[in-house]
C-alpha cells in the first residue's frame, strides 16, 4: 500500500495530560497475519496492559484461556439467564489475535482486560450495534485490483511476512476508509421510518462501543499504566486516538438499559467458525488459517507453506483411496506459482493453490475438492472446555427440566415406564428423546412386555458422567435443550443422503417433538427420493410419513409438506415398481411383499383419486408381468380383487392362469414352487377368503387333487406355510370343509329368494360349518 | 488460395491482425519460444482492450480463471488435458493456445479408434525406405515430432478415443521430452517450447481412460457448459438457424419458446434440478449436451419440413427428445418417466409436449 498519496494524519493529540499515548494494534479477527504481527510486536514493545476488543463483562473469564486443559477453538458465551436464547458468541481460535494477546498477557503476568461494551448492555438492547458499511472496502479491493477484499486483505495482511509498521499503516488506512464511509452513509437515505428508527438505535450503540473503548483506555491511563497497549478491529482504531473529549463519552454511556448475563466457555469448531462468528461475518477458511498460523509458528518461509499445504492435501487424498504422489504435490506447486505470476500476485493464496490442486491432483475432478474444502480448508478441529469452568446454558436449562420432571440422573441402571397420555410422561419422554437425539443416551428405550399400545414407552435410565461434557459440547448447538436437539437434528438432516437415515431420523424428530427440523428433514427426503435409486428405500420412507399425515401433531403447512412428499414418492414408485419386482429372489420377494403391504396400508390415505388409480394400474401390470415372483404376483392380485379392480371373474382367471403351469406334462420344480408362491402370496393372511369364496375353493381343491404326489411333496412345504398364516379358526373351518365335502351348490343361491323353514333346515350345518356357536370366532368371521 | 474462399481460415489467419496487435504492444516476459507472453495470451483469448485502444474480441466466453490455469500449465513444463462435454468449446480454446503461443495451430493429430503409434511419433515413406533403407529422407514426421523440433505446441484432439497403448507413446515425450528413433539410433529431442494441448470427452470416461502414468503428466482443465439458461438457448438458437439453411429444411425456424423447452428439459435432467431449484432430479446416462440440444431441435425441424405441417411442434420433437435422452433403456427410461410425471406434467404449457413423450414411453 502506497501511503504516500494519504494526508498526514495527526494521532498524537497535543497533551494536555502527561499521559501517554496508547499503542493501537488494528487486526482483524481471527486473522493469523493479524496475529503473527501483533505477537512480535507485543514481545518487542513490553506492554504493561492489554486491552482487548470483546465484552467488558467477560474480563473475569480471560484466565481460563491459559489453563493447560483449555484447547482452542473455543467461544466465550456470554448469555442472559432469564432468556438464554439471547446472547452473544465470542469464538477464539488458535491463531485468533484476540486470543493470542491474551496468553501473551497471562503469561507475560500483564494485566489484561476486555474492554468493549459489556454484553448485559448489547443484549437489552433488541437490535445490534451497526456494522461498517462493507461496500467501501470493496470499492478498496476493486482500487488495488483484487477480486475482494477479503482477498487484498488476506494478501496485504494475512500473508505479510514482515509485520513492521504494519500497525502504522492500518491505522492510516482505516483513517481514510472511515471519512470514505461517512461521506458514503449521509447519502443513504432511502429507508422506512421503522427502518430509520432501527438503524438510529445501531448506529447509537456502535458510537457506545467507541466510547467505551475510549473510557476504559483512559481509565488504565489514570491507573498509572503507561504502556498501554490496545488490540481492537482494525476498523475502531481511527476512533481509539483522540481521547480529548471525555464529556461527551460520559454522557453517551449514562443511562444504558443493562441486564444480568452470565458468561461461560463452549468448544466450539472451526465449522462454525466458518459460516458464524459473534463480530457478523464468519471467516471462510478456519482450516487454511489454521495452517497458515502453524507455519509461520515454525518460521516456514511461504514457498515452504504452500508445498506443506499441498503435501497434507495429498495425504488426505491417500487415505480417502485417491492416487496422489509427491510429484504431484511438486507440480501443482509450480502451476500454483505461474498462476500467481500470471495474476500478478507476489506468492500464490489459496484460491490459486485450490486451482492448482484441482488441475494437477485431482485430474479436473470436483468431488475430491469439496472433501479438501470440508476437511482441511474448513476443518473439524474442536475445542476442548476444562471440564470446571462455569455452567453453560444447556446445562442450567437441563437442570431445570430435570427438576421441573422429577428425573434424578442416576448412575445406577433404573427403569422408568411412561404413559404417554399423562402431560408430564409425555414432556419426559419428549425430554428423553432430544437428549439421544443430542448423543446424550442417558435413556434407551426397551421393547415393553405385556405393555402394547403406542402410548406406553419403558425407559432404562442410566447417567454417565461424561454426559456432562457431550453436554457442553451440545451447547454449540443451542442454549436449551429444544433449541440444541432441533439445530443438531437440522444439521444432521442436511448432511444425510440416504432416505433410510433420514427416515429414521424423522422418526425420532416426532417423537422429541421438534416441529423446525421436521420441516427440514421433509425437505431433504424429498431431495433424497429423487436420487434415490433403491426403490424398497423410497417404500420404506412411506409409511411414517403417512402416519404423521395421520396422527402427527405438527403443523398445518407441515401438514401440506408430507402430502406433498408423500404424492410425490408414491408417484416414483409408481413409475420404478413395475421394475424392480422382476427377478427376485425368496428373500428379496419377501421384502418386497411387506414393503407393498406398508404401501399399499398407506395408498387407501391418499386423497388424490389420481394417485390412487396409478397405484392400482401399477398393480394391474406387474400381475400381469412375466418374471414376477409369485409372491408378489399373488398378493397384488388380492389387493386388485379387494380393491374393486378385479371382478370374481377376472380373480378367477388370474387364479386359474396362476396355478395352470404345473398341469403341463413336464415335472418343473420352479413352475410348481413359483405357483405356490404366488398362492402363498394371494392367500397369506387372508382369513375368510377361502371360506366364502367357493369358486376359489373349487379351484384350489381342483389343482391340489391333479398334482401328482411327487409334485405335491415339493409344493406341501410352502402350502403349509401359507395355510400356518391364517387364524386357527380358520384352519379348523377350513379341515372342517375338507373333511364334511363343500357346501352345495354355488354361492349366487344364497342372494335368491330364501325359503325361511329350507333355510332353518340348514342352520344347524351351516352354524358347525362356520363354527358359530364359539361366540369369539364369530365375532371374528363378522 | 487466398483466406476469403476457405471454408473455413486457422485461428492464426483469421485473427492474424489481433495477434499483431498484442505483439507490437507486449511489453511482458515471454517464455522461450512462445511468441506472445502469459498475460497477452490471456488478453488474446478473454478480449480486452490494448494500451493503444485496439480491442481484442474475446474468443472464449466463460470462466476467465480456467483459461489462466491452462495458459499457467503450458508455462510449466506439464501438458494440458481440456476435458469437457461436447461443445464446451475444448477444440476452439486450444486452437487458439496454439495460435497465441506459437503462431501455428496447424500442428493437430486427431484421435480415433484406429489411430496408429505412426500418428504420435513418425512413419516411413516406404518407396523411399526399400530403396534407401532406414535413413532420415524416409522418416515422415508426425506433428509432434515437428512440434519437438520447431518448439511449437502439439495439439492432440479426443486423447481418449485412441486405444491406451497407442496413448502411451505419450509418455516417454512428455516426460522425457525425447522422441527415440531405434531405426536411426537416433532421437529427436524437444526445444524449448515445445507442449501438448489434448481434450478428452469426460463423459466417454472409461472407454480408453488414461494409464494413470500418462494422466500424470498432464494439468487437466474442465471446460463448463453454459452457466446460464439464456447464454444457452443463444447457442442453439443461432447453430439451428446455421445448420437449418444449410440443409435448406422448407420449415419455419423453431419458436424462441420451443428451444427454450427443450433447453430447459436438458439443463434440469443434466444439472440433476428444477430451474426453480425446488425439485432434485435423477440424470440419465446420456451426456445432454448443448450439440444434443441443437440435434434434436434439427431433427424435430426435419420431421415437421417432411411429414409435418411445417411447424414445428410438441410432435415433432417427441421423437428425437426421447431419444436423446433415454440412451440406456431401462434406467433412463424410468428416469425419463419420472420426469414427465413429476416435472413436465405440473407445468400448464408443457401439456402438448408431455402427451406426445408419455406415448412414446
Amino acid at each position: 500500500m502506497d501511503t504516500q498519496h494519504l494526508s498526514p494524519i495527526t494521532y498524537h493529540p497535543t497533551p494536555i495530560t502527561h499521559h501517554p499515548s496508547p499503542k493501537i494494534y488494528g487486526i482483524r479477527h481471527h486473522g493469523p497475519g493479524s496475529s503473527r504481527a501483533l505477537l512480535a510486536s507485543l514481545e518487542e514493545w513490553g506492554p504493561d496492559i492489554i486491552l482487548i476488543e470483546g465484552p467488558a463483562d467477560g474480563t473475569d473469564l480471560l484466565p481460563w484461556l491459559a489453563k493447560p486443559e483449555m484447547e482452542p477453538p473455543v467461544a466465550m458465551l456470554v448469555y442472559r439467564p432469564d432468556q438464554p436464547r439471547r446472547s452473544g458468541y465470542f469464538p477464539y481460535a488458535v491463531f485468533s489475535p484476540e486470543y493470542q494477546a491474551a496468553r501473551f498477557a497471562l503469561e507475560q503476568e500483564v494485566p489484561v482486560r476486555l474492554f468493549d461494551l459489556p454484553q448485559g448492555v448489547m443484549l437489552a438492547s433488541d437490535h445490534g450495534p451497526a456494522m461498517p458499511d462493507k461496500q467501501t472496502f470493496e470499492l478498496l479491493a476493486q482500487a488495488t485490483g483484487y477480486t475482494s477484499y477479503e482477498a487484498w486483505w488476506n494478501g496485504f495482511v494475512e500473508q505479510r511476512q514482515d509485520g513492521r509498521d504494519l500497525f502504522d499503516s492500518i491505522l492510516l488506512l482505516m483513517q481514510e476508509m472511515r471519512l470514505a464511509a461517512e461521506q458514503h452513509n449521509t447519502t443513504d437515505i432511502d429507508q422506512s421510518p421503522e427502518k430509520e428508527k432501527e438503524q438510529a438505535v445501531r448506529l447509537r450503540l456502535a458510537e457506545q462501543r467507541e466510547a467505551h473503548m475510549r473510557q476504559e483506555i483512559r481509565r488504565a491511563q489514570k491507573e498509572g499504566y503507561q504502556r498501554i497497549a490496545v488490540v481492537c478491529g482494525a476498523w475502531h482504531g481511527p476512533a481509539l486516538i483522540d481521547l480529548q473529549n471525555e464529556a461527551a463519552d460520559v454522557a453517551l454511556l449514562t443511562d444504558m438499559p443493562q441486564v444480568e448475563v452470565d458468561i461461560a466457555w463452549v468448544p466450539w469448531t472451526y465449522g462454525r467458525l466458518a459460516t458464524f462468528s459473534g463480530y457478523g461475518a464468519g471467516i471462510r477458511s478456519p482450516g487454511w488459517y489454521h495452517h497458515l498460523w502453524e507455519m509461520g509458528r515454525q518460521n516456514h518461509s511461504r514457498s515452504e507453506t504452500a508445498a506443506l499445504w499441498l503435501s497434507t492435501i495429498t495425504q488426505l487424498l491417500r487415505q480417502e483411496g485417491f492416487d496422489a504422489s509427491s510429484a504431484h504435490v511438486i507440480e501443482a506447486l509450480r502451476l500454483a506459482q505461474s498462476l500467481a505470476a500470471l495474476r500478478d500476485i507476489t506468492l500464490p493464496g489459496l484460491p490459486e493453490l485450490n486451482e492448482a490442486t484441482q488441475a494437477v491432483i485431482c485430474g479436473g475432478e470436483a468431488e475430491p475438492m469439496r472433501l479438501i474444502q470440508k476437511r482441511l480448508i474448513v476443518g473439524e478441529r474442536m475445542g476442548l472446555v476444562p471440564p470446571d469452568a462455569p455452567l453453560v446454558p444447556l446445562q442450567r436449562d437441563l437442570y431445570a427440566q430435570m427438576r421441573a420432571l422429577k428425573l434424578r440422573p442416576e448412575p445406577e441402571e433404573s427403569l422408568l415406564k411412561l404413559d404417554l397420555r399423562h402431560e408430564q410422561h409425555l414432556q419426559r419422554s419428549q425430554l428423553l428423546h432430544r437428549l439421544k437425539l443430542l448423543k446424550i443416551p442417558w435413556g434407551k428405550t426397551i421393547k415393553a412386555r405385556g405393555s402394547e399400545g403406542t402410548f406406553n414407552e419403558v425407559w432404562q435410565l442410566k447417567w454417565r458422567p461424561d454426559f456432562a461434557v457431550r453436554i457442553v459440547e451440545a451447547n454449540l448447538w443451542g442454549n436449551t435443550v429444544i433449541d440444541a436437539a432441533g439445530a443438531f437434528a437440522a444439521d444432521q438432516a442436511q448432511q444425510a443422503i440416504h432416505l433410510p437415515t433420514l427416515t429414521s431420523l424423522l422418526d425420532e424428530v416426532i417423537l422429541a417433538d421438534l416441529p423446525p427440523a421436521i420441516e427440514i428433514i421433509l425437505h431433504k427426503i424429498q431431495e433424497a427420493s429423487a436420487l434415490n435409486r433403491d426403490i424398497l428405500h423410497m417404500m420404506g420412507a412411506i409409511p411414517p410419513l403417512a402416519r404423521i399425515m395421520r396422527y402427527g401433531d405438527i403443523r398445518q403447512t407441515d401438514q401440506a409438506l408430507v402430502a406433498q412428499v408423500v404424492e410425490t414418492l408414491l408417484i416414483r414408485v409408481c413409475v420404478g415398481l413395475p421394475s424392480s419386482c422382476r427377478q427376485l429372489d425368496d428373500k428379496a420377494a419377501e421384502e418386497m411383499l411387506s414393503a407393498v403391504i406398508n404401501v399399499h396400508g398407506v395408498v387407501s390415505y391418499a386423497r388424490s383419486t389420481d394417485l390412487f388409480d396409478s397405484w392400482y394400474a401399477t398393480l394391474a401390470e406387474i400381475c400381469q408381468a412375466s418374471g414376477v415372483h409369485g409372491l408378489v404376483a399373488g398378493r397384488m392380485c388380492r389387493m386388485l380383487m379387494e380393491g374393486g379392480r378385479l371382478n370374481d371373474e377376472e380373480t378367477i382367471s388370474q387364479f386359474e392362469q396362476a396355478l395352470s403351469p404345473t398341469y403341463a406334462q413336464k415335472f418343473d420344480l420352479q413352475t410348481i414352487r413359483q405357483a405356490a408362491a404366488w398362492l402363498d402370496g394371494f392367500l397369506r393372511g387372508a382369513n375368510l377368503l377361502l371360506i366364502h369364496d367357493h369358486q376359489l375353493w373349487d379351484i384350489l381343491d381342483r389343482w391340489v387333487m391333479r398334482l401328482s404326489s411327487d409334485r405335491f411333496e415339493a409344493v406341501v412345504p410352502l402350502l403349509r406355510r401359507t395355510f400356518y398364516s391364517l387364524s386357527e379358526a380358520t384352519r379348523r373351518q377350513l379341515a372342517e370343509r375338507v373333511y364334511h365335502g363343500q357346501p352345495s351348490g354355488p354361492e349366487e343361491t344364497l342372494h335368491q329368494e330364501v325359503d325361511p323353514t329350507a333355510a332353518d333346515a340348514i342352520l344347524p350345518v351351516l352354524s358347525e360349518l362356520l363354527g358359530i356357536s364359539d361366540s369369539n370366532k364369530w365375532e371374528e368371521t363378522a | 488460395m487466398s483466406n476469403e474462399n476457405k471454408l473455413r481460415a486457422h485461428a492464426e489467419e483469421k485473427y492474424a491482425a489481433e495477434l499483431y496487435e498484442l505483439k507490437q504492444q507486449d511489453r511482458r516476459p515471454k517464455p522461450p519460444n512462445w511468441h506472445l507472453s502469459p498475460w497477452a495470451i490471456a488478453t488474446y483469448i478473454l478480449g480486452g482492450t490494448l494500451d493503444n485502444g485496439f480491442e481484442v474480441s474475446p474468443k472464449y466466453i466463460g470462466n476467465g480463471r480456467l483459461i489462466e490455469i491452462a495458459i499457467a500449465t503450458l508455462t510449466t513444463d506439464r501438458a494440458l488435458m481440456l476435458m469437457g462435454i461436447p461443445g464446451t468449446g475444448k477444440t476452439w480454446v486450444s486452437e487458439h493456445l496454439a495460435a497465441a503461443i506459437s503462431g501455428d495451430s496447424k500442428l493437430l493429430i486427431q484421435g480415433t479408434a484406429g489411430t496408429a503409434e505412426e500418428a504420435l511419433r513418425y512413419g516411413w515413406n516406404y518407396a523411399s525406405l526399400i530403396a534407401k533403407g532406414p535413413s532420415d529422407e524416409a522418416l515422415v514426421p508426425s506433428p509432434i515430432m515437428v512440434a519437438m523440433k520447431r518448439g511449437q505446441i502439439a495439439r492432440v484432439e479426443e486423447l481418449t478415443r485412441m486405444p491406451a497403448d497407442v496413448q502411451d507413446a505419450l509418455i516417454t515425450i512428455l516426460s522425457e521430452k525425447v522422441l527415440p528413433i531405434p531405426e536411426l539410433n537416433d532421437e529427436v529431442q524437444a526445444v524449448k517450447g515445445f507442449n501438448v494441448v489434448a481434450t478428452a470427452n469426460d463423459r466417454d470416461r472409461g472407454v480408453n481412460d488414461l494409464s494413470s502414468a500418462l494422466r500424470r503428466r498432464f494439468n487437466t482443465v474442465v471446460l463448463p457448459l453454459p452457466a446460464t439458461i439464456e447464454e444457452e438457448i443463444s447457442i442453439v438458437k443461432q447453430r439451428v438457424q446455421e445448420i437449418g439453411q444449410a440443409m435448406e429444411l422448407p420449415a419455419e425456424p423453431p419458436a424462441l419458446e420451443e428451444i427454450r423447452r427443450v433447453v430447459t428439459i436438458f439443463r434440469e435432467l443434466r444439472g440433476g434440478l428444477t430451474q426453480d431449484g425446488k425439485t432434485k432430479l435423477k440424470s440419465p446416462s446420456s451426456t445432454l449436451s448443448t450439440a444434443e440440444v441443437i440435434s434434436v431441435m434439427n431433427s424435430g425441424l426435419a420431421l415437421a419440413a417432411h411429414f409435418g405441417d411445417g411447424n414445428l411442434n410438441a410432435t415433432d420433437l417427441a421423437a428425437s427428445l426421447t431419444g436423446a435422452i433415454i440412451k440406456d433403456p431401462v434406467h433412463d427410461a424410468v428416469i425419463w418417466r419420472d420426469y414427465l410425471e413429476t416435472v413436465a406434467k405440473q407445468r400448464e404449457m408443457w401439456v402438448d409436449l408431455y402427451r406426445a413423450c408419455r406415448q412414446l414411453v
